[in-house]
Parts: structure tokens; C-alpha cells; sequence
């Protein structure tokens, strides 16, 4: 069962430096041939100012950067075996780049226990120099056991 | 690889679609070590059984990753001002995904041009795995 005073809780702050062969590493795990990823020269030439990281990096940055978030779900109640991913949302405000060292700040945004259901929605916040460059919005569903 | 004028987009307007070779179980394990999402029901069969399922699953956001890549292949990173989806069913290795979206609405403001895409990811017998939506910039 969720811990309803959990939500506004804030964890610890987090460090993470975008490394050029992650951002190769998920792209290729993705399929995804796209040359902007690989290829300084190719990226600069499309207007970036290196090998951008693609849409869904954000997610390497919170498994990567904060594994200790499964145990901080876990003390505000989460039943991680039965944790369903609900739904996953980026707002992009400027592109990532090798060499960012993004500060990233994971909050719980929302949590609702229903009948059959727990939901909630944790917000990561990642900063570059003190601008927030995103934002992150993760919903899990956790099944309650019947009785 | 450039977006089309804004002008000659309508709604309604089909993005181009992105058609995966199968999922392969190696390519579960290339991700896992990619992203950090090492739950083994991805990656060993004894595992996903264990919990209940047939064999091991896609990992959601590898889903999401796929319909990025045909997003991003449209129209580059830069203009992509938000992206969301919701993980509606399972997918198995063997799976050959599609992802595909449409322009929804066209709309300007203050801050500029912008589009809302409807976008998703099915199977090739047309099950919906994941929908969501992206909004883009023009300039």
C-alpha cells in the first residue's frame, strides 16, 4: 500500500555526465541508424553542436544515474514486483549533448490509492548549468492483491 | 530527413511510418545493458515464467525508443518540444513493430508554430502496444 504522505517528497539530488558512446549504446539497442547519433561532423552539418542524445535518453539518465530509486519506490510503499509502467512523458527544452553533466532532481508529483489500484507519478527535473534542459514524468500502476 | 513546409501540412497529415525488423532476444539484452533496465523479465525466460508470463517481454521503453527513432528520423531532436506515451500491451521477441502518427492539430502562438502528432506502435496484426503524442516546432 502507498504511502499517501508521500506525495511532494523529494529525493536526494543526482549527478550525470552524458557520455557520447551511452547515446551510441542506446541507439543502436533501439535500431535506430539515424547518422546525427554516431557522427559529430554529420550532427554539426544538421545544426546540432554535437551528437545529440535521443528522445527517450532520459531514461539511461534515471537508471543509471539513481538505481536507488527502486529503494526509495520501495519505502514509500511500492510494491515493485507488481509495479506496472503506466505511461512515460519528456518536455525538451534544450537538446542533451556529450559532456553535460545534468543535475537531476526525482520528485513524487502525485499518489492515489484506489480500490484495486495504487498510481503514482514521480517527476524528474534534470538541470545543465542551473537551466532545466527537461522534464520527466513517470506513472506506475501497482496492482493491489485481493483478498 | 527535414520537415516538410508548415504550410503544406494539414491535419490529418500521415508522418513517415517505420516498419522494425523482429525484436530479437538479444536486442532485450542490448537494451537492458543500454538503459539500466536490468528486470530480468526482459532478458531470462526462467525469470518471466516465474512471474507469470509466457516468456520474456519488450521493455516498454524500448517501444517508446522505436516510435522516438521514427519521430526524430521526421524531424530531428531540436524540434520536438514534448513527447508522452502510455504502455497499453505486451510484446514479445519475434514481434515485428510498427510505428506510425499523424498530425492531430495545427496550431500557433505566441511562442510559434506548432504541431500535435497522435502516434503509435502496433504489430503487424494491427495491436496497439503503445499510443502517445508529440508536439513539434516549426520555425
Amino acid at each position: 500500500m502507498l504511502d499517501i504522505n508521500a506525495q511532494g517528497k523529494e529525493f536526494p539530488e543526482f549527478k550525470f555526465e552524458i557520455e557520447r558512446c551511452k547515446i551510441k549504446e542506446l541507439c543502436m539497442a533501439i535500431g535506430d541508424d539515424n547518422p546525427i547519433f554516431y557522427d559529430k561532423k554529420i550532427a554539426i552539418k544538421e545544426g546540432y553542436t554535437d551528437t545529440p542524445a535521443p528522445l527517450t535518453f532520459p531514461t539511461v539518465i534515471n537508471f543509471w544515474g539513481y538505481p536507488e530509486i527502486w529503494d526509495r519506490m520501495i519505502e514509500i510503499g511500492v510494491d515493485v514486483k507488481r509495479l506496472l509502467h503506466a505511461s512515460e512523458e519528456y518536455e525538451y527544452f534544450e537538446p542533451l549533448y556529450p559532456g553535460d553533466i545534468i543535475t537531476g532532481n526525482v520528485s513524487v508529483e502525485s499518489v492515489r490509492s484506489g480500490g484495486v489500484m495504487d498510481v503514482a507519478t514521480f517527476k524528474s527535473t534534470y538541470k545543465r548549468d542551473g537551466k532545466v534542459v527537461l522534464i520527466a514524468r513517470m506513472k506506475i500502476v501497482v496492482m493491489l492483491q485481493g483478498e | 530527413m527535414a520537415l516538410p513546409d508548415y504550410n503544406t501540412i494539414e491535419e490529418g497529415y500521415e508522418l513517415p511510418s517505420l516498419t522494425k525488423p523482429p525484436i530479437e532476444q538479444v536486442q532485450l539484452i542490448k537494451y537492458a545493458g543500454a538503459s539500466g533496465d536490468f528486470n530480468q523479465i526482459h532478458t531470462v525466460p526462467a525469470y518471466a515464467k516465474e512471474a507469470g508470463l509466457d516468456g520474456t517481454i519488450t521493455h516498454g521503453m524500448l517501444m517508446m525508443g522505436i516510435l522516438g527513432q521514427m519521430i526524430s528520423s521526421w524531424a530531428g531532436i531540436k524540434a520536438v518540444k514534448k513527447y508522452s506515451v502510455s504502455f497499453k500491451s505486451i510484446s514479445k521477441p519475434g514481434d515485428i513493430l510498427i510505428a506510425r502518427g499523424s498530425v492531430k492539430k495545427k496550431y500557433e502562438n505566441e511562442e510559434g508554430r506548432f504541431i500535435d502528432c497522435k502516434v503509435h506502435v502496433e504489430d503487424k496484426d494491427g495491436d496497439i502496444k503503445i499510443s502517445g503524442k508529440a508536439t513539434i516546432k516549426f520555425d
